[in-house]
């Protein structure tokens, strides 16, 4: 199949692997960090790894918007699910995040009335087949997914629903990056970069990474060999000594981005002078709320929520796996108190959360450290 | 030993397909211009409603990248639709 095969051949692997073994300088130590959790999961499934040498390692970014969700904005969630008169939607990965006291299936189980959906258009035709309830959607993902929420709540005025509202955690992708890169427990040699996120707000945005940081990032897609390429491209540029913005996933991503779906955001959401992340902390301008001209549509000024900050487990340590200081697998709760049937962090509950990714793909241990 | 255990619904190559940075090629079967709607199908022949206004004028036979009910860009012509 086209751009499926290609992208999977295992001689195509091979050579590339072979190129980047050659790339690499002995006695020096690669950290790259792919920023996305579809890439966590791309490696996993086809043992990119596995192929690479051992002093290139790969560490897993904060690029799973289930995952940096802060257990205060579920709380809220929660909140807003057991007013009376409510119908609560939301993607199904966030059904099993833990709040301070229980999940949204467990508010569910509790009588609320909380269902899963596979888009926002899926919640706005649920409020258009339930007028005498209040409907809101728990918006939740980068900027790969805000412009779905942005387009229904536009389509939401147009067809004149007026039970319908969005509760908006939108997150924005450079910000966390640059927190990432001003950590001082932090050293990255290069970024794998976001595919699909960068099919909304192009390449463009991530050129202070080179330009202020000295570090290259590859953009780039989701098959194996896509991320292989990336990896060596990577390693090309610090090898030449150089540091770019660099596009592999040149058949989707333009370097500009989408326009029509930047405009959109523009009109339908503003940013928050700062949201909290789970593991960050509060980073500035990292957050997307809904813009004056949508604030009917802006549940968090409908409902009162408690709005309080509340702090991760103590046991749990899904921050230092978000910022790729840890291994999943390093973490003191992993696989034995905190496993996808029994989470503690969100990186075991969501299906692209790194600790997730090594549970199901069986990456119990330090096997790199073997081969 | 569990291998996969999802936590969500998702598509046949077990990813979440609407909270990642996840986007799945489909083909469009027919397009309602005035909705700005297209009802597409994908690999597996399941059919879904997108959301079209994000990308350029598409026609029957056409693919295209979604991601949570939005076309977020064009496939390539010659590209499959797994």
């Amino acid at each position: 199949m086209k751009y499926v095969d290609e992208f999977r051949d295992p001689e195509l692997g091979r050579v590339l692997a072979g190129e980047i073994v050659n790339l690499v300088e002995p006695g020096r130590h690669y950290k790259l960090m792919e920023v996305c959790g579809g890439h966590t999961h791309s490696i996993y499934k086809f043992g990119i790894d596995d192929l690479l040498p051992e002093n290139v390692e790969l560490v897993h970014g904060p690029g799973c918007p289930v995952c940096v969700i802060p257990m205060g904005r579920v709380d809220d969630g929660i909140a807003m699910a057991h007013q009376p008169n409510v119908i609560f939607t939301c993607f199904g990965d966030m059904m099993r995040i833990p709040g301070s006291d229980g999940s949204l299936l467990d508010a569910k189980a509790e009588g609320a009335d909380i269902r899963m959906v596979y888009s926002p258009l899926d919640a706005l035709r649920i409020a258009k087949q339930n007028p005498d309830h209040d409907v809101v959607f728990f918006a939740i993902g980068f900027e790969t997914t805000a412009p779905s929420t942005a387009l229904t709540l536009k389509r939401a005025r147009m067809e004149g629903v007026d039970n319908f509202f969005c509760m908006c955690n939108h997150v924005t992708i450079v910000p966390p990056l640059r927190a990432l890169l001003d950590s001082p427990d932090m050293r990255l040699d290069g970024f794998v970069g976001p595919g699909h996120v960068s099919t909304v707000v192009g390449a463009r945005p991530f050129e202070f990474i080179p330009s202020e940081y000295e570090k290259p990032i590859v953009v780039a897609g989701f098959e194996p060999l896509d991320v292989l390429q990336a990896v060596e491209m990577i390693l090309r540029q610090l090898s030449e000594g150089r540091c770019e913005v660099e596009n592999q996933y040149k058949r989707v991503v333009p370097y500009e981005g989408n326009p029509a779906a930047l405009e959109v955001l523009a009109e339908v959401f503003e940013l928050r002078p700062h949201f909290e992340w789970r593991g960050l902390g509060f980073i500035s301008q990292s957050g997307l709320k809904i813009s004056e001209a949508y604030a009917d549509f802006d549940a968090e000024l409908k409902y009162s929520v408690p709005g309080v900050r509340v702090a991760d487990p103590k046991a749990c340590q899904c921050g230092e796996v978000l910022k790729g200081v840890i291994k999943p697998f390093e973490c003191k709760v992993f696989g034995t108190a905190c496993t996808p049937e029994r989470p503690i962090g969100t990186c075991m509950v969501s299906s692209e959360g790194a600790c997730a990714a090594y549970y199901n793909y069986g990456r119990f241990a330090r096997e790199r450290e073997v081969v | 030993m569990t291998r996969h255990v999802m936590q969500c619904e998702t598509d046949h190559d077990p990813h979440c397909i609407t909270c990642a940075d996840e986007a799945i090629p489909l083909r469009v079967l027919r397009v309602d211009d005035e909705r700005g709607l297209a009802l597409c199908e994908d690999a597996s022949g399941e059919h879904t409603t997108i959301e079209i206004a994000l990308i350029p004028p598409v026609a029957p036979g056409d693919g295209l990248l979604a991601h949570a009910g939005t076309a977020i860009a064009p496939l390539p012509a010659e590209a499959s639709v797994r």
